[in-house]
C-alpha cells in the first residue's frame, strides 16, 4: 500500500509474519526490528528490517532508538513480552519522555503490577513473591487457612506464574504440598496467587490520548484451551463496570496510548479481581480472531493507537461499534493431544460436520509418544469456529475438550 | 439432500472467502494463508458435488496462488505417472493440492479455462493418462492399506476420478484409453513401460468380477494378450517357468506354432510379452529356423540373423531375459534394417557386449531401472532398441530434444558412432567432441539445458544424454557474440558432417520478428520440394526447428525435428515426413494443421504433414550451399496460403511493419 509520509514512522519489535503483512498493507511507514536469523527473508521479500538482538540489555542499547531516531522513526510498538520494556526505552527516547521506561518495567514484572493496582484501588486476589519450594508450601497453607479449611479438607489451588512471562508460559496449578516438589528449580522466583472462584475473561483496550478507543472483551471458555470474541451477552452485561475498570487500570499504570491487554475475574457477587495485564498483542491469535468478527486489523489498530502523529479523528473513524458491528462470534480452541501414544491428525467427524467449524492450524504428529504436560500454553495447534450464536459456541468450545484429534 | 447442499454451501462461501484472502496476500504471507484452503477444499470435495464446485473455480483457486512455488505451478511439466503417489499420501495437503490441480486440468481440457501455460488437449490427453494410471481408483473401494494410511480422506481420489470421467465421458474411458494406447503404439516408442502399466490395469479391470465396462474395452484384447498370453502355450498367463516347462515338451510344430504367435503379437503392438523372452532363450537351443521365426523376420531379415549368427546368438545369451523382453523387437528390427553388413556395426557390438560399465553408469541404470536385471543386460537392451527404432527415442520430459535428435539421427544413419558414443559415456564417463576444432568435454562443461539429470529416459538415453546436453550447451555458449542464431553452426558441428552448412531462418533473433520470410520459403522449395529441387530425395537425416503450436494455433516454443523424407503420400499429396524427439507426436498444431502419425504412408515413429502446412511451422533448416541455391519459382498463390498460415499462428505478433505495408499495397 502507498505509505502516507504525513502519519507515523512505526517500528514494530519483535517478528510476527502478521504483523509485516498488517503494516505492508497500512498507511504508515514501518520497519521491522528483529533478531538477524530474520534478514535473509527480509531481504528476499523487501521488507523494510533493522537487525537487533533483544536477548541482551546492555550499554548498546540506546545505540538501538539512535538508529531508529535516526532513520526518522516516530515510535516502536512491541509485539512480544520480551520486547515490551525495549519499547519503553526506545520510546522514551523517540518521544523523549523518560517516564516511558518506567512504566515499560512495571508492565514486565507480575509482581511489580500488582502492587501499583492495589495502590490505584483495583482489587487483585492474595499474591506473594516465592524464592523457594518452602515459600511455595507456606503460601499454599496460609491461603487455606484464610478460607477457614480444616486439615482434610481439600484444598483450594494457588497459581504460579512467571515473573515475565507471556500468558501460560510457566504456569501451575498446586493443590498440594507433594506438587511442589514437581516444580525445577530453575523456575523461582516465581508470583503466587489464591485462585479465584469466578469467570475470567480479559480485555483488549486500545488506548489513544489516555482514553479507550476500543474495547474487546474475550471470554475465556478454559483457560489455556480456548477463548472467543465478543464475549456472550451474559459477560457483556458487565462491560460498563469492566469499562470502569479499565479507566481505573489507564490511570493507576498512567498510559496514554497503546494497546493494554489485562486479565480479571468476575466473581460469583460480581466483584472485579484484577489478575495482570500485558502491553502487547494478546496470544491465542485473539487478534485473527477480531479481525473474523469486526473485519478491521489489530495490528493496524496498534500501530494507529501508537502512532503520535495519528489524529483523534482518524482513530474514531477507524474502529468499529463495539457489539454492534459484529457479524458473529469466532472462537478458537487449543488442541492438546489425550492420548499417550498417538500415530496421526484425525479431525472429529462431529467437528468437520459442524457448521461453525471453520478451519484447522494442527500438523500431523511428528512423535508418537506424547510428552506429559506440566504447565499450560503448550497445544498443538489451533482449532477455528465462527457461529451467529454466543452460547451455541461456548458449548461447543467446552465440549472440545472431550474429543481426540490425536488418535 | 437439501441438508447435504447447505452444508456445500456453507463451506463453498468458506472456500472462497480463504481464496480471497490468500490471493490478497502479499507473497510472503501466501504461505500462512494455504492451509485454511487447502482444508477447506478438502472438505468441499469430500461432499456430493464438491469437485464439480471446486472445478468451477479452478482459475480463482490458481490465480490465487495455490500451486505457486511448487511443481504443479507449471502444468505443462507434470508427469501422469507420479499421481498416483501423490493421491496415495497420507499427507492430506499433498493429495488435495493434486485434486486441485486435476480439477483444473480439467476446466482446462473442456475448454471452461484457457491457460497460459497449457492448451485444452494437452490437459485431456493428460487427464486420460491420469485416469489411466489411477483405474483402480474408479472401481472398488479404498483397500485396506488405503484406509490405514489415509482414513477417509481415501475417498477424497475417489470422488475426484468419478468426476473426471463423469465430465470426460464414463463409459468412453476405457475406449479412450485403448485408443490412445494403439495411437502412441503406433509411433513404435522405445519406452513402453507406462504403456504396459495402463494394460496391466485394464486387464485387472477385466478380469475384477465386480467392475461392469458393459460392452466397452473390447479394443484392449491384442492388447492384453500381446503382453500376458500371446500363443496356446500360454493361454492362461500361467508364469513363465511352468511355460518353459510346456515348452520342453513340445513337439516341432507345437514350437513354431507358438514362435509365430509370439512374433505375430510383437510386431502387431510393439510389445513383448515375458515369454516370448523365455522362447527366444529355448529356442537357442533348437534350430535357427525357428529363431528366425520367432523375431518375425523377413528374408531380409533372416539372412542378417544366418550371417551374423553367433553375434545374435550372443546378444541373446547376452541380454534377453523376461524383465529386458522389448530387446527382441529391438533385435528382431536391427537386423530387419541390415545395418549389421555395415562393417563397423557389428565388431561393435561385440565391444558393447563385453563393456566394462563405470560405477556411476550402473548406479545410474540401477537407480532409474530397479535392480531386476544388471545394468549390463539393461543397457544393452536399450542399444539394440534404439538401434532397431530409431525413430522411437523420446526426451522424457526434459529440455534435451536436441539430445534426443542427435541419439535418434545417428541411430539412423550412423550406428557405430552411436555406439562408440554409449562405450564413452557408459564405459569412460566423458565424452569429448569437437567444435570448430576445438575440443569439447563434456567433463569440463558447465551445466547443460536439463537443471537436473532426468531419469525419465531409455537406457541408452539415461547414459548419454546428459553428456550430450552439457556438450551442446557448451557449444552455444562459445558462439555468444556472434551476429544470428547458434543453430548455424552448432548443428553441423553437434550432429554430423552431413547436416548442411548452409543455414536458414525466418526469424530476426534480435527482434523476433519475422524475417525475409519469401526468400525462406522459396528456398525451402527449392532445397527439399522434389517438383522444385530436381526430384532429390532427402539423402542424410537433416536438422530442422520449427515453432510448435497449440491447437488454438498459439505460439508454445522452438523445437528441434528432423526431416527424414519428402514425398508424395497414398492420397497424392506431398508430405513432408519427420522425426518429433517429443515423445508423443500425434499434436494438433491449429489452424487445421494436424501432425499425422499413422494412414499417411508414415514408418514407425514418423510424424507427417502436408508440405505446405510443414512449412508453415518451420522456422529454421540447413541445406548444402554447393548445390543449386536458385529460389523456387513457386506459385504465388501457393506462398500466401504457406504466409498466411504463418501468420494466422506463430508469426501473428512477429509480422514486421513493413511486411504489413508490403501485403496492404500489391506491389512496394
Amino acid at each position: 500500500m502507498d505509505k502516507d509520509p504525513q502519519k507515523g514512522y512505526i517500528a514494530l519489535l519483535g517478528w510476527s509474519l502478521n504483523a509485516v503483512e498488517a503494516a505492508e498493507n497500512f498507511d504508515r511507514r514501518y520497519v521491522v526490528v528483529a533478531p538477524e536469523w530474520a534478514e535473509e527473508y527480509c531481504q528476499k521479500h523487501n521488507i523494510p528490517y533493522v537487525s537487533w538482538n533483544f536477548e541482551r540489555l546492555n550499554d548498546r542499547s540506546l545505540e538501538i532508538a539512535e538508529t531508529l531516531k535516526s532513520m526518522g522513526v516516530d515510535v516502536a510498538v512491541p509485539l512480544y513480552e520480551e520486547t515490551v520494556e525495549w519499547a519503553g526505552a526506545i520510546n522514551s527516547v523517540l518521544l523523549d519522555n523518560p517516564r516511558l521506561y518506567g512504566q515499560s518495567l512495571l508492565l514486565r514484572d507480575k509482581a511489580l503490577m500488582k502492587r501499583r493496582a492495589q495502590l490505584g484501588g483495583i482489587r487483585v486476589g492474595i499474591f506473594e513473591e516465592a524464592h523457594d519450594k518452602a515459600d511455595v508450601i507456606r503460601f499454599l497453607k496460609r491461603v487455606n487457612q484464610t478460607l477457614l479449611k480444616l486439615d482434610g479438607d481439600p484444598n483450594d489451588p494457588i497459581h504460579l506464574k512467571a515473573f515475565d512471562k507471556a500468558g501460560c508460559l510457566g504456569h501451575r496449578v498446586i493443590r498440594t504440598p507433594d506438587e511442589v516438589d514437581s516444580i525445577p528449580d530453575e523456575e523461582f522466583p516465581v508470583l503466587m496467587e489464591s485462585h479465584l472462584d469466578g469467570w475470567e475473561f480479559a480485555v483488549e483496550a486500545w488506548i489513544h490520548n489516555g482514553k479507550i478507543a476500543f474495547l474487546n472483551i474475550s471470554e475465556y471458555v478454559t483457560l489455556g484451551y480456548s477463548v472467543f470474541v465478543p464475549a456472550s451477552p451474559d459477560l457483556e452485561a458487565y462491560r460498563a463496570q469492566i469499562t470502569a475498570q479499565i479507566e481505573k487500570l489507564i490511570k493507576a499504570f498512567d498510559i496514554e496510548f497503546g494497546l493494554i491487554h489485562p486479565e480479571y475475574f468476575v466473581t460469583s457477587d460480581g466483584e472485579m479481581y484484577f489478575g495482570e495485564v500485558a502491553y502487547r498483542p494478546p496470544g491465542f491469535k485473539v487478534f485473527e480472531l477480531l479481525e473474523r468478527v469486526y473485519g478491521f486489523n489489530a495490528y493496524q489498530a496498534s500501530m494507529l493507537v501508537f502512532d503520535p502523529k495519528a489524529t483523534a479523528e482518524e482513530v474514531a473513524t477507524f474502529f468499529p461499534r463495539e457489539i454492534e458491528d459484529a457479524n458473529g462470534y469466532a472462537g478458537c480452541f487449543g488442541v492438546y493431544p489425550r492420548r499417550r501414544v498417538v500415530s496421526t491428525l484425525e479431525i472429529p467427524q462431529e467437528v468437520e460436520d459442524h457448521p461453525y467449524f471453520e478451519s484447522h492450524e494442527l500438523t500431523p504428529p511428528l512423535e508418537e509418544t506424547v510428552t506429559k504436560r506440566t504447565a499450560f500454553g503448550t497445544h498443538w495447534g489451533l482449532v477455528y469456529f465462527k457461529g451467529p450464536d454466543a452460547h451455541q459456541l461456548r458449548d461447543l468450545l467446552k465440549h472440545q475438550e472431550d474429543l481426540d484429534y490425536y488418535v | 439432500m437439501t441438508a447435504e447442499s447447505d452444508k456445500l454451501s456453507g463451506l463453498l462461501a468458506m472456500l472462497d472467502e480463504a481464496t480471497a484472502l490468500l490471493a490478497a496476500a502479499r507473497d510472503f504471507a501466501k504461505p500462512g494463508k494455504l492451509p485454511r484452503v487447502l482444508d477447506t477444499a478438502r472438505r468441499v470435495m469430500l461432499l456430493p458435488g464438491g469437485c464439480a464446485a471446486v472445478a468451477a473455480r479452478a482459475r480463482t483457486i490458481e490465480e490465487a496462488g495455490v500451486f505457486a512455488g511448487s511443481d504443479w505451478a507449471t502444468p505443462q511439466i507434470l508427469v501422469p505417472a507420479l499421481t498416483p503417489h501423490s493421491l496415495g499420501s497420507a499427507d492430506a495437503h499433498t493429495v488435495v493440492i493434486e485434486a486441485l490441480s486435476e480439477l483444473r486440468l480439467l476446466s482446462v481440457a473442456l475448454g471452461e479455462y484457457r491457460h497460459p501455460q497449457l492448451p485444452a488437449e494437452q490437459a485431456h490427453h493428460y487427464l486420460t493418462q491420469v485416469i489411466a494410471i489411477n483405474l483402480h481408483l474408479l472401481f472398488g473401494a479404498p483397500t485396506e492399506a488405503e484406509r490405514a494410511s489415509q482414513g477417509k480422506l481415501a475417498l477424497l481420489p475417489r470422488n475426484l476420478f468419478n468426476y473426471l470421467t463423469e465430465r470426460i465421458g464414463y463409459e468412453h474411458v476405457i475406449d479412450q484409453l485403448i485408443d490412445e494406447i494403439w495411437r502412441m503404439l503406433q509411433q513404435r516408442p522405445i519406452q513402453v513401460d507406462s504403456v504396459k502399466h495402463m494394460i496391466t490395469q485394464i486387464a485387472s479391470c477385466q478380469a475384477n468380477p465386480d467392475i461392469d465396462l458393459g460392452s466397452s474395452g473390447q479394443g484392449a484384447n491384442r492388447l492384453v494378450s500381446a503382453l500376458f498370453s500371446p500363443t496356446r502355450g500360454c493361454a492362461e498367463d500361467p508364469g513363465v517357468a511352468v511355460y518353459l516347462e510346456r515348452l520342453h515338451s513340445m513337439d516341432p510344430s507345437g514350437l513354431q506354432s507358438e514362435a509365430t504367435g509370439c512374433a505375430r503379437a510383437m510386431h502387431d503392438t510393439g510389445l513383448v510379452s515375458p515369454y516370448h523372452a523365455v522362447l527366444l532363450r529355448f529356442l537357442l537351443e533348437q534350430n535357427d529356423h525357428l529363431l528366425a521365426e520367432a523375431l518375425g523376420l523377413s528374408a531380409t531379415g533372416r539372412d542378417c540373423l544366418l550371417c551374423y549368427r553367433d553375434l545374435v546368438h550372443a546378444l541373446i545369451h547376452g541380454c534377453v531375459q523376461p524383465d529386458t523382453a522389448q530387446a527382441v523387437y529391438g533385435l528382431a528390427l536391427m537386423l530387419e534394417r541390415g545395418i549389421l553388413y555395415q562393417p563397423a556395426a557389428a565388431p561393435a557390438l561385440l565391444r558393447q557386449l563385453g563393456l566394462q560399465l563405470s560405477a556411476a553408469s550402473r548406479e545410474r541404470l540401477t537407480l532409474a531401472f530397479g535392480n531386476g536385471v544388471s545394468p549390463h543386460a539393461r543397457l544393452m537392451e536399450g542399444v539394440l532398441c534404439m538401434l532397431g527404432q530409431p525413430l522411437g527415442v523420446g526426451q522424457g520430459n526434459n529440455p534435451t530434444c536436441q539430445s534426443a535428435r542427435a541419439l535418434s539421427m545417428w541411430a539412423y544413419s550412423d550406428p557405430d558412432y552411436l555406439l562408440q558414443m554409449v562405450a564413452w559415456a557408459a564405459r569412460d564417463n566423458e565424452i569429448i567432441m569437437h567444435f570448430e576444432g576445438q575440443p569439447i568435454s563434456s567433463c569440463a562443461s558447465e551445466g547443460g539445458l536439463a537443471a537436473t539429470l532426468p531419469l525419465d529416459l531409455d537406457p541408452v538415453s539415461l547414459l548419454v544424454v546428459p553428456h550430450l546436453d552439457r556438450i551442446y550447451a557448451e557449444m552455444g555458449r562459445r558462439c555468444i557474440g556472434r551476429e544470428g542464431d547458434p543453430h548455424r553452426w552448432v548443428n553441423p558441428e553437434f550432429h554430423g558432417w552431413w547436416s548442411g552448412r548452409g543455414f536458414r531462418i525466418n526469424v530476426d533473433v534480435a527482434s523476433g520478428q519475422l524475417a525475409d520470410l519469401d526468400a525462406f520459403l522459396r528456398h525451402f522449395y527449392a532445397s527439399y520440394h522434389p517438383y522444385y529441387n530436381g526430384g532429390l530425395p532427402v539423402i542424410h537425416p537433416q536438422p530442422a526447428g520449427i515453432a510448435v503450436t497449440d491447437s488454438a494455433a498459439r505460439f508454445v516454443g522452438w523445437h528441434a525435428i528432423t526431416l527424414l523424407r519428402v514425398n508424395i503420400d497414398p492420397g497424392n499429396t506431398m508430405r513432408v515426413y519427420f522425426y518429433n524427439p517429443n515423445n508423443d507426436s500425434g499434436q494438433d498444431w491449429g489452424d487445421g494443421v494436424k501432425v499425422s502419425t499413422s494412414g499417411n504412408g508414415e514408418r514407425f515413429g514418423e510424424s507427417s504433414l502436408p508440405f505446405e502446412e510443414f512449412l508453415s511451422r518451420l522456422y529454421i533448416f540447413h541445406y548444402d550451399p554447393l548445390e543449386p541455391g536458385a529460389l523456387a519459382d513457386v506459385a504465388q498463390e501457393e506462398l500466401d496460403r504457406v504466409t498466411a498460415l504463418v501468420h494466422r499462428s506463430w508469426g501473428a505478433d512477429r509480422i514486421p511493419p513493413t511486411a504489413l505495408q508490403a501485403s496492404v499495397s500489391p506491389h512496394a
